[in-house]
């Protein structure tokens, strides 16, 4: 067995309510170590959820999501980086501090983390900014700083939460070169995404997530070939369309 | 450890940075700075001006009914006698005179009457005066100089009381213990209101998810607790050098009293029980700004519930007769076991010497568990009502989760 067909995220049977309703039904797969995978789905379907679980966020209804075997913990000893859904950082504080922050919580020296955190920045063209207040930066700029502090420490896993959602083309782009970056040093990604179009490019698997359940899951080959050779595009239309069609019917009904 | 020091390291940098926190730390010696300068600058246009009063001579005229005025006083102050109270008033009235002193019969039960022309507010004072001297140096002569000072209250009384069989100075015993009260008071006043933006920032800034999977939520808050105890001992000294170069500059010019400090006695189980309370009260009270911040979603609205744990903190302030008064009282006993009422009565009454050791040994117990379980639940709500961005977290919603 090769090291990348390990898995290295397993969920078994992961259930997920929030009061009445069940947001993830019974819902098992596994993410092999050094693999980008792709969690796709629409609004609503409980991709970040799932995300939140597996860190420890929210806890399980029932069910087991593991990191290497166990529940992550932040002292399990995998280095992660993390992107959410949800981003911020520290405004009032200065770039560097921030950044040197993050590096030390994640365990590097301070020295370690001023130079990468210098590294990084001159490569995104904002060496200048370094000593500047994050809320004078521009968006696009306190997305870099973002992007920098995912992936500081280099992480071996790499949870990336619907991260071109906001994102001017030119950090989509810095985006893209930094996953296949860390694809090229053996880091598994976990992708959450609607964009087609970078889940072809960047995924070696996927699972589409549907009334909390996995409609489709596997290589995106496979998957293509369940539906008769159609786009992933029209593969998304088609199961999502299908229940917006339904519940467009049951609202008319109601 | 390591992260928590990195914590406090943040912390306590970033919050340095801020002017706010100097200027709050400032602010208290330069208001104490500029008091003492108005009293000492004051005072001595005061007496300058009560010199240039008294140095003033206006004409004057008595009409002494008692008896008691030297006739040799009356030349030296150029005043002469008028034999009817209404004739000396019209003098005055008329501008004849400046002053008309009317001194009765029995002094001890009527008032001398002084009648004068107004100079002023401050400088009418000199007519009440020289009417005083005129009296204290006609009588002077007649009694000695220890009857004067007994008869002025001048009699100074150096008392020593006994316990046990040696000597127990009340107010100089519940100096030491009672600093811990002064500290507690200074930490939730002055940090309160820190802790709970610091608490709430997290969640404000929409950072809370990276931070909860790089850092433990517990570590993070003891972070916090710590660089805030931290933050409170750096203004404490930014507060009290100033006080103390004051004071040992100028302690002569302000007429300070002398305080020699290695006459404070120090007890030991008094102190060990101040420090216990103390500790575990602000560990207390910290836990519920904690778990207040990670219940709302702003500063701002955490500020109301703020206000609320103050009320709970200062009120048994108001029964503070009541603890030295009658300690025994259900009231005293209620306030004093009541976990949120329980630190101000407790750390008083262990300063003052009427907490029985039961019923200090049950207030540590109280405050310490009600600590680690108000701490459990913060650390709790700060993890789970971290993500509530918008809403206020219930504390049902939280407790019942699994885990």
């Amino acid at each position: 067995m090769t090291k990348k067909s390990t898995p290295l995220v397993t969920i078994n049977d992961f259930s997920m309510a929030f009061g009445n309703t069940l947001v993830i039904d019974n819902l098992s797969f596994d993410i092999k170590r050094g693999e980008t995978f792709g969690l796709l789905g629409s609004n609503g379907s409980g991709k970040t959820t799932i995300i939140r679980a597996l860190l420890g966020i929210y806890q399980p209804t029932s069910g087991d999501l593991l990191i290497n075997g166990k529940p992550y913990q932040v002292d399990s000893g995998i280095k992660l980086g993390y992107l959410p859904e949800e981003r911020g950082l520290y405004k009032k504080e200065s770039v560097i501090s921030i950044m040197t922050y993050f590096g030390r919580l994640k365990g590097m020296s301070k020295d370690d983390a001023i130079s990468w955190s210098n590294n990084y920045l001159k490569r995104v063209d904002l060496l200048d900014k370094a000593n500047t207040r994050l809320d004078k930066l521009s968006g696009g700029q306190q997305q870099k700083v973002q992007l920098g502090v995912t992936i500081m420490n280099n992480p071996e896993l790499l949870i990336l939460d619907e991260p071109t959602k906001g994102f001017d083309p030119v950090n989509r782009r810095l985006l893209m070169t930094i996953i296949e970056e860390h694809q090229a040093t053996g880091a598994t990604v976990i992708f959450v995404t609607h964009q087609m179009e970078e889940v072809e490019r960047l995924c070696d698997r996927i699972i589409l997530l549907k009334d909390g359940q996995g409609s489709a899951y596997g290589t995106i080959p496979d998957i293509k070939k369940k539906f008769n050779g159609a786009s992933l595009d029209d593969i998304f239309v088609k199961i999502y369309g299908e229940q917006d069609e339904m519940n467009d019917s049951e609202r008319s009904n109601a | 450890m390591h992260n928590l020091g990195v914590v406090i390291n943040f912390e306590v940098i970033r919050t340095l940075k801020k002017k706010s926190f100097w200027i709050t730390a400032l602010i208290f010696p330069v208001v104490i700075c500029i008091v003492f300068a108005i009293i000492y600058f004051s005072n001595l246009a005061t007496n300058q001006a009560a010199t240039e009063t008294k140095n003033q001579h206006f004409t004057l005229a008595i009409t002494d009914e008692s008896g008691l005025i030297k006739p040799t006083l009356l030349a030296e102050f150029k005043a002469s006698t008028i034999n009817n109270k209404q004739k000396g008033i019209d003098a005055v009235t008329n501008g004849k005179l400046d002053a008309y002193f009317y001194y009765p019969s029995d002094i001890s039960n009527q008032s001398v009457e002084v009648f004068a022309k107004d100079v002023g507010l401050f400088d009418n004072s000199r007519y009440q005066s020289v009417a005083q001297v005129l009296l204290e140096q006609s009588v002077a002569p007649n009694v000695s100089p220890q009857v004067t000072s007994i008869l002025q209250g001048k009699v100074n009384f150096d008392a020593t009381t006994y316990k046990d069989g040696v000597p127990y100075d009340g107010f100089a015993q519940l100096i030491a213990p009672g600093l811990f009260l002064v500290l507690f008071y200074i930490l939730i006043a002055m940090f309160g209101n820190q802790m709970l933006t610091s608490t709430t920032e997290e969640k404000e800034n929409r950072v809370i998810e990276m931070i909860l999977t790089t850092i433990k939520a517990r570590t993070l808050i003891i972070g916090k607790i710590l660089s805030m105890i931290a933050l409170a001992f750096i203004q404490v000294i930014t507060i009290l050098i100033p006080v103390v170069l004051i004071y040992l500059v100028a302690k002569d010019q302000l007429g300070l009293p002398i305080i020699d400090l290695s006459n404070i006695p120090i007890d030991p189980i008094k102190m060990i029980i101040g420090a216990l309370i103390f500790i575990f009260s602000f560990l207390l009270f910290t836990g519920l700004l904690v778990a207040i911040g990670s219940m709302v979603p702003t500063a701002k609205e955490a500020g109301g519930f703020f206000g609320v744990v103050m009320v709970f903190i200062f009120a048994p302030l108001y029964a503070v007769t009541l603890f030295i008064s009658a300690p025994d009282s259900p009231l005293v006993t209620f306030l004093s076991l009541f976990p949120l009422t329980a630190p101000i009565p407790l750390m008083l009454r262990n300063a003052v010497g009427n907490l029985p050791p039961i019923e200090a040994t049950l207030g540590i117990i109280i405050i310490a568990v009600s600590a680690v379980v108000v701490l459990m639940i913060a650390t709790r709500l700060f993890r789970y009502g971290a993500l509530e961005y918008s809403k206020r977290l219930s504390l049902r919603t939280v407790l019942g989760r699994k885990r």
